[in-house]
């Protein structure tokens, strides 16, 4: 393709930043999207109630110091994403969202703010951490996590898969097509391009 | 009228062929030398006699073994058709739509019959003979949408209308030219097409989503789209490219006649009153080039829109391997001379 | 815009200003069928010009044997509603559009509040019907100024039972939007039908408290490219036409028997564009297709939905 060509599908993430005229703030968050978190409440603590949501260790302290309400701390992904949805039942309208993590974790949290009709541009998203891809393999359907490759093995149906940026937000996964489907064998050069 | 149904395969020994008169009638969809993509929508307005636009859902030879096509695909993978819980207005949207169309068109092929929400249908070309309650999924051996969906050609995706938006949240995809209804299932207008080059550039989805936005019931439009495919294989979903792929590489100046395909897709819009859900409907038509150029006109044409067709577009249709090939094979069909603009045969 | 013959079967006065209008098929049949907040376009030749109101349909969804319009007289209007309640009557003939519907409940909401003021009750009449038929959740506010004003207030209290909500100017009981909307769950939709003043003001106190504006909805009719009359002329063809205002310009230029370019006819494929050689007043752009920069330049409009307020507007064609 000539030089410019993008898939419009492929999300575009930016630094977290407040977002004004609100009820309230949420900021969820894992591993290095903590730092996001930090820098976000360093440029000063909003007026309106925060409530924090981290899984992960290296950034509590400090996060704690900044927020008078305290965070709420979880020791995995999933323990964290459990109570998000608990919280989110009872959350008003006027709140807003803020997710910083790793590309997974990212569309884990939007499925859950999908389902009360949340959109993609009124949620404040940091990239952080790894760019690992998650890959669905459009043979088998199966989805394998934390790819780094361009070309991946999948690992139901043994096929080479070509990692396509075409993005699926239902399923937080890109799509693999298998990438030696016309002459078999033919396997371009594997490259870490995700890391 | 009367419409001689052909039995043949879109798979394994292929034996589609199209008929002189439907040759004739191929929805042809190069009007200048030049392509490129436009917001090419007009009214879906009753056309001329005989022709694929005479009736709002056409009918043609290959109706019965295109629907036993679709038939194996569903049975191969179910997941080629989804409705999601919102959309039950649009499954009965759909029934009516269909029956009401196809009875009042071919009324030698199917009836409807009613009495208040009691309806009768009878399909002569697949022998189906139903008595249901309009609006009582139990009275049908299975879902509305599937129910009809399989009794017309063509893939069928239905669009909830929500957030200035349009979502992909029913359809049922069986002769897709390589895109994953399972993975697409749910996305919007722009994303769904995220793969397309240069359109998105040129605000041609924006345009053509402000449009369809404000679609009305009763004015449906249409436009064509267009690609090519080696053996007339209707299946060309990216489940199955390990099935497909291959032929891809299998061209040679000696077959290039007979086994490429000039497959177009006409597309239909049409905005259902119960759901406010707007019906999209990928209606394929399949035409090999040693029939196409029986029709000297349409050679030309095809020679000089191939010839110069931009890089990113012959990739992104897939034509990479044999793009030469058939220019090749046209080149001695074209004397350069002035055609006019049209896409009539002569 | 596709449409049907409908005869006036009643009229029932409901309220001093607002009367009823029981529309049926001129022809027998059934009407169109239609979704919850859908709206009619009718046409009314006043005096040879022909004016074009929406109007709301209130009935059920699921009844298509008749439509159920109301109208409220405006005395400061263009003319629609003083011919509706003073020369419509039982047995007149309508034109009317086929349903279109820009004011519709969103599918996915987790809850619905609807909001009406005065005459706006009308298009919430047949959300009801639909949230009733697809068991969504609900609650209705309805604001009206006196008891004279109550209109269908028996009809509300039987379709919604507890899930209304009246507030009478009269008896001191004002809506209050800001309590409405810093209570909702996360997931509500807001819809809002009744006087500028009210919509705008909810507008603005949804945005205050940080509703995404996809949560907020407002009845917005569809706007035809009607417009007041003007003078054009087709400088290439020699030729001199007017624009009457219940036709496109495209329509009038092809009426003058000019073989004019077009497709889709909707303001988006950019096929009828025309250059603008002089206008000696403002276009009107509706289409989709020209970018602001290029409708600001006044070098190009598009016929099949745009007009222009001037005196006369010269085209290249």
């Amino acid at each position: 393709m000539q030089r410019g060509y993008w898939i419009k599908s492929k999300p575009n993430y930016n630094t977290l930043s407040w977002r004004e005229n609100t009820l309230g703030h949420m900021l969820i968050a894992q591993g290095e999207g903590g730092l996001a978190l930090v820098k976000l409440l360093q440029q000063r603590c909003p007026v309106q109630p925060l409530k924090v949501l981290f899984s992960g260790e290296k950034y509590t302290d400090i996060l704690n110091g900044f927020i008078p309400e305290g965070i709420d701390v979880f020791a995995s992904d999933e323990e964290m994403l459990c109570e998000l949805k608990s919280q989110l039942s009872e959350c008003l309208m006027g709140t807003q969202f803020y997710v910083a993590g790793d590309e997974a974790f990212i569309w884990k949290v939007m499925d859950e703010l999908a389902v009360y009709g949340v959109q993609e541009r009124d949620v404040e998203k940091e990239l952080c951490g790894t760019i690992a891809r998650s890959v669905y393999c459009v043979h088998c359907k199966t989805i394998d996590k934390n790819v780094h490759h361009n070309i991946h093995l999948c690992s139901y149906c043994n096929r080479y898969l070509f990692v396509r940026d075409h993005f699926s937000r239902r399923l937080g996964a890109y799509m693999g097509v298998m990438v030696d489907a016309e002459v078999p064998g033919d396997i371009p050069a594997r490259q870490e391009i995700y890391p | 009228m009367t419409i001689k149904f052909k039995q043949e395969t879109f798979r394994d020994d292929y034996t589609f062929s199209n008929s002189p008169a439907s040759i004739r009638r191929f929805p042809f969809p190069f009007d200048q030398d030049q392509y490129m993509y436009s917001v090419n929508i007009e009214p879906h307005t009753k056309g001329e006699p005989g022709s694929y636009v005479e009736f709002a859902i056409d009918i043609d030879e290959h109706y019965v073994a295109e629907c036993e096509d679709k038939k194996i695909v569903l049975d191969q993978d179910p997941d080629r058709y989804i409705a999601l819980p919102h959309m039950m207005d649009a499954q009965w949207d759909m029934v009516e739509l269909v029956m009401e169309s196809l009875s009042e068109d071919y009324p030698e092929l199917f009836k409807l019959t009613k009495d208040g929400n009691n309806w009768h249908w009878i399909n002569k070309p697949l022998a189906i003979d139903q008595t249901f309650v309009f609006g009582d999924q139990s009275t049908l051996p299975m879902e509305p949408f599937e129910y009809i969906g399989r009794q017309v050609q063509g893939d069928w995706v239905i669009l909830d209308q929500r957030d200035n938006n349009l979502f992909a949240d029913m359809g049922i995809v069986t002769t897709q030219a390589d895109w994953s209804s399972a993975f697409d299932a749910g996305m919007s207008f722009q994303e769904w097409h995220g793969p397309v080059p240069h359109a998105h550039e040129m605000g041609i989805f924006d345009r053509a989503l402000k449009f369809l936005l404000n679609m009305q019931y009763g004015s449906p439009v249409r436009r064509l789209n267009w690609t090519m495919t080696v053996n007339p294989r209707l299946d060309t979903s990216p489940e199955n490219y390990p099935v497909w792929g291959p032929d891809n590489v299998s061209v040679t100046p000696v077959n290039v006649g007979e086994k490429v395909h000039l497959r177009v897709e006409l597309q239909a819009l049409f905005r259902l009153p119960r759901s406010n859900a707007i019906a999209f409907s990928i209606r394929c038509y399949l035409i090999s080039l040693q029939d196409l150029v029986t029709y000297p006109r349409w050679a030309k044409r095809l020679h000089r829109v191939l010839k110069t067709l931009h890089p990113d577009l012959i990739e992104y249709k897939g034509l990479t391997n044999y793009h030469q090939m058939m220019i090749d094979y046209l080149a001695p069909m074209d004397d350069g001379v002035d055609i006019g603009l049209g896409t009539q045969p002569e | 815009m596709t449409t049907l013959t409908v005869k006036v079967a009643d009229v029932e006065q409901v309220t001093d200003v607002v009367k009823h209008f029981t529309l049926v098929p001129e022809n027998g049949e059934l009407l169109p069928h239609f979704s919850g907040g859908s709206h009619i376009i009718v046409s009314l030749n006043i005096n040879g010009r022909i004016h074009r109101n929406a109007y709301s349909l209130m009935g059920s969804t699921t009844e298509v044997d008749s439509y159920h319009i109301s109208v409220r007289k405006q005395e400061n209007s263009r003319g629609g509603s003083i011919y509706m309640h003073e020369e419509v009557k039982p047995g007149s003939i309508l034109e009317v559009t086929y349903p279109v519907n820009l004011f519709a409940i969103n599918k996915m909401a987790r809850r619905h509040v609807l909001v009406a003021g005065g005459i706006g009750i009308t298009p919430f009449m047949s959300q009801i019907s639909d949230l009733n038929r697809l068991g969504y959740d609900y609650e209705l506010h309805y604001a009206y100024r006196s008891n004279e004003h109550a209109a269908f207030r028996e009809q509300l209290e039987e379709m919604c039972g507890d899930k209304v909500y009246f507030h009478v100017d009269s008896e001191g009981s004002q809506l209050d939007l800001k309590v409405l909307l810093s209570h909702q769950l996360l997931g509500t939709h807001v819809y809002i039908c009744g006087p500028d003043s009210m919509v705008k003001a909810l507008h603005l106190t949804a945005k205050d408290l940080g509703w995404p504006e996809n949560h907020v909805h407002s009845e917005q009719f569809s706007a035809p490219p009607m417009g007041d009359e003007f003078k054009v002329k087709l400088v290439e063809s020699d030729i001199e036409l007017v624009v009457p205002s219940d036709m496109s310009l495209l329509e009038a230029i092809e009426g003058a028997g000019v073989d004019a370019p077009f497709l889709c006819r909707g303001g988006a494929c950019g096929r009828c564009e025309l250059e603008v050689v002089e206008c000696d007043g403002q276009l009107q752009h509706n289409d989709h297709y020209l970018s602001d920069a290029e409708k600001l330049a006044g070098n190009k409009v598009m016929p099949c939905v745009s007009r222009a307020r001037c005196s006369q507007l010269s085209l290249k064609l």
